[in-house]
């Protein structure tokens, strides 16, 4: 028996901000914080997809702030899913439309299906469900994990996303500690990509660069099957700096190589933005410094820390086989592997 | 007074930029009464956890003759009357909402009968009265001096705010703390920094009050209260209604969240959209011009659209208190371009005419955006909202 994949709605790349959609699906009167960088990331999201979406939200900041007292600021069907349940919630959903459109229960229509979790809902407790559902490939669904950098919603606990020494509420900085965490960020996207063949497609995003998200976003719900998108919010509560500098940060993270933007389509890496400019050799990375100095969650940095943040990015970038995305060398030895014939065996020269 | 055997006070704040500065206000208050040979507590409301920043947020200290007292005062879950509100952002005169359904309060709703409110401000009695909604009983208004200290989460940058407070409180309640022990405190909070004493004279000595009779204050606000569905009134499943395209959520205007709001000069906007397109609350709509306008009711305050517009003062972001409504403003530049200049000058203190320059009397980068983006080692005092993370 051959499984039947849904089609995917079109949803045309935009070309400019000029060419961004208008209408709001996620309108004013969410009680998010002041520049909240994630609430962007919700507007953003359901702008790309377009109002034939639904959208499910695992417990968390964009939960608890959005839809709090009986007030909800979401224009499409949204549902509220349990903490680490978005891979679950977005193939269940998938696989409910499939089936009661078969049934004719439902008219046959393409519809979007996106479940978003936080960092610790996602790269956390909900990483299991998420790689599940990337196996499902004759599901349309699409799992956004919007990165704070923490459990914001209860306060700004450690999750495997906050970076390297930064004070959170799990870690603040002591007399005898400074740093009480000092875990490099687990890199997600790449090891989504690298372990889910069958998924079409999973992008690391930024909400500063807007256009570059929402087209990140209706690429993966336009190739179909399930799909992964990851972004950095600049969270000024939990990051602790002006909320009018959330834009910035988003930039600075790009610039300083700390979070490249790309995508894997297909198993293909496309860097994109900046970072691809960075990696061509025609933009120079920033230092670390400029970003990390703009933080209170920093401020207990000493050079060394600095140093070793720098040395860290510096690695990514260098010594990686993909910069930034794929966290592998080749030793010296075994370079000429990397230049194997690859042609079809029908096609390969024998010696 | 002699015979009360129990003193409530709250402190109002902006959520998590002043937790901090809260906390310390209401451990001072009860370090210092304990001196006196009184016992005391402070606490946070439950309901504001999780605070988001910016969003008016509550912490209480209570203080009373002896344990018996004290417990008997602590049975309430939160006090609903309290003798002092301190309010350590005078934009919060403007009326508070912490969550949904509570509605817009006004900022003396729990003050008792001739009890005090405290704002520190910059600004004379009669300016802050003007800001606050009508006296529906007598109450005492004092002003501590200072701007609002946006002390940080995890960096607190000691402007002595608190010590201030404490010295105006040691002025209106000196039978629960004396001067001399809210002197006491201090030094000792702050590691035997003298000039921390010297804050606490400075809050008791200028400390200026004001009565405030019934009827005083102003009508200008909006009311904005709900009613609660109760849940059995609720749909099966907790279904919510979802917003119509268009439409704001009406339940929940983000303005009293706001310390701080953006005026647009639509003569030198670009109409480039990065307003529109960067504003994390969806505040601007497009005019039939292809400008974008602030709906104010909507707008948080977060400076974003400052921040990211790339005309230099196209977006200008000014003291809350300096305007008395939450009208969008297009209409009038649209009906009457001069009018609307010389409103936007006076908000901004920057010229309409870009090639002019700087008008009246306020320097140039009146925007904390620009001069905080530019300078970033500017004197923390002459910018309270500049982060307390790591700037300099
Ligand atoms: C199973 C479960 N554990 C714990 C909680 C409490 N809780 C609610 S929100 C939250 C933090 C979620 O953090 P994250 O997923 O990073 O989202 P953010 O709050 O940062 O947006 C936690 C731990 C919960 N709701 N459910
Ligand atoms: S804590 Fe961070 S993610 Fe949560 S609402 Fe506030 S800014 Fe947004
Ligand atoms: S200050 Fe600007 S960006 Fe921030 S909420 Fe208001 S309109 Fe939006
Ligand atoms: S960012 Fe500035 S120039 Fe661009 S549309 Fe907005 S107000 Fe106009």
């Amino acid at each position: 028996m051959t499984t039947e994949i849904m089609p995917a709605q079109d949803l045309p790349q935009i070309k400019g901000v000029k060419d961004v959609p208008y209408d709001e699906l996620f309108v004013s009167g969410h009680r998010t914080c002041q520049g909240c960088e994630s609430a962007l990331v919700m507007r953003h999201m359901v702008k790309a997809s377009g109002p034939r979406t639904i959208v499910l939200g695992s417990t968390g900041c964009m939960y608890v702030a959005n839809t709090t007292y009986y007030t909800t600021p979401w224009v499409v069907p949204w549902m509220h899913t349990q903490l680490g349940a978005s891979g679950s919630a977005a193939l269940g959903t998938a696989a409910g439309l499939k089936v009661l459109m078969r049934k004719g229960k439902l008219k046959n229509e393409k519809i979007n299906v996106i479940a978003f979790c936080g960092d610790g809902g996602g790269a956390d407790m909900g990483i299991g469900a998420i790689s599940a559902t990337l196996t499902h490939k004759d599901y349309n669904c699409l799992v956004l994990l919007y990165d704070n950098e923490s459990y914001a919603n209860t306060d700004i606990q450690l999750s495997s996303q906050t970076p390297y020494g930064a004070v959170t509420t799990f870690s603040p900085s002591g007399d005898k500690k400074r740093l009480m965490h000092t875990r490099w960020k687990k890199n997600v996207p790449g090891m989504l990509a690298a372990g889910h063949p069958e998924s079409r497609y999973i992008a690391a995003g930024c909400a500063a660069y807007a256009v570059d998200l929402m087209n990140k976003i209706r690429k993966a719900l336009e190739l179909g099957g399930p799909t992964f998108v990851h972004t950095l919010d600049p969270c000024p509560k939990g990051w602790d700096y002006h909320p009018q500098y959330s834009q910035e940060l988003g930039h600075l993270a790009v610039e300083t190589g700390i979070w490249p933007l790309y995508e894997v389509v297909d198993g293909v890496c496309n860097l994109t933005g900046p970072t691809r400019q960075i990696a061509e050799g025609r933009k120079k990375r920033k230092p670390v410094y400029e970003y990390l100095k703009r933080q209170g969650r920093f401020a207990h940095f000493i050079d060394e820390d600095v140093e070793h943040f720098q040395a860290q990015v510096d690695k990514m970038w260098t010594d990686w086989l993909i910069p930034g995305v794929i966290p592998f060398t080749v030793p010296a030895k075994d370079v000429a592997i990397l230049k194997i014939d690859k042609k079809p065996m029908h096609e390969q020269k024998t010696a | 007074m002699a015979e009360e055997r129990s003193v409530s006070i709250e402190v109002v704040y902006r959520g998590i930029f002043q937790k901090t500065l809260a906390q310390r206000i209401c451990r001072s208050v009860v370090l210092a009464a304990r001196k006196r040979g009184h016992t005391g507590t402070a606490f946070a409301r439950y309901g504001d956890s999780p605070e988001r920043n910016g969003v008016p947020a509550k912490q209480f200290a209570v203080v009373a003759a002896d344990e018996l007292e004290l417990e008997a005062s602590m049975a309430k879950y939160e006090p609903s009357v309290v003798d002092v509100s301190i309010a350590v952002d005078d934009t919060l005169v403007k009326g508070v909402e912490s969550w949904a359904w509570y509605g817009r309060q006004p900022i003396w709703k729990p003050v008792r009968a001739n009890g005090w409110l405290l704002v520190t401000s910059d600004k004379k009695p009669d300016e802050v009265l003007a800001q606050t909604d009508k006296a529906e009983r007598p109450y005492t208004l004092g002003i501590v001096p200072g701007g609002a200290s946006f002390a940080g989460l995890w960096v607190y940058k000691d402007d002595h705010t608190d010590f201030r407070v404490l010295g105006a409180l040691a002025k209106i309640l000196p039978q629960w703390i004396a001067l001399d022990d809210a002197k006491a405190a201090s030094l000792e909070l702050a590691k035997g920094d003298q000039s921390a004493v010297a804050s606490v004279q400075y809050g008791y000595d200028a400390t200026t009050m004001r009565r405030v009779k019934d009827g005083e204050g102003t009508s200008g606000h909006e009311v904005l209260q709900f009613k609660k569905p109760g849940w059995t009134k609720m749909r099966p499943g907790v279904i919510v209604e979802a917003r119509k395209p268009g439409e704001r959520n009406p339940y929940y205007k983000k303005y009293g969240a706001r310390t701080m709001r953006p005026v647009v000069n639509f003569d030198t906007c670009i109409k480039c959209t990065m307003c529109w397109l960067d504003c994390p609350d969806e505040c601007f709509e497009v005019t039939p011009e292809g400008h974008y306008e602030v709906v104010y009711e909507a707008c948080i305050g977060c400076g974003i659209c400052a921040q990211v517009c790339p005309v230099k003062d196209c977006i200008v972001m000014v003291d809350e208190l300096k305007f008395t409504d939450n009208k969008d403003k297009w209409q009038l530049w649209k009906t009457d371009h001069s009018k609307y200049n010389s409103w936007f000058e006076d908000m901004s203190g920057v010229s309409a005419d870009p090639k002019k320059g700087a008008s009246g009397s306020v320097p140039p980068n009146a925007n904390p955006a620009a001069n905080a983006a530019t300078n970033p080692g500017a004197d923390p005092a002459a910018n309270p909202t500049t982060s307390a993370g790591g700037d300099e």
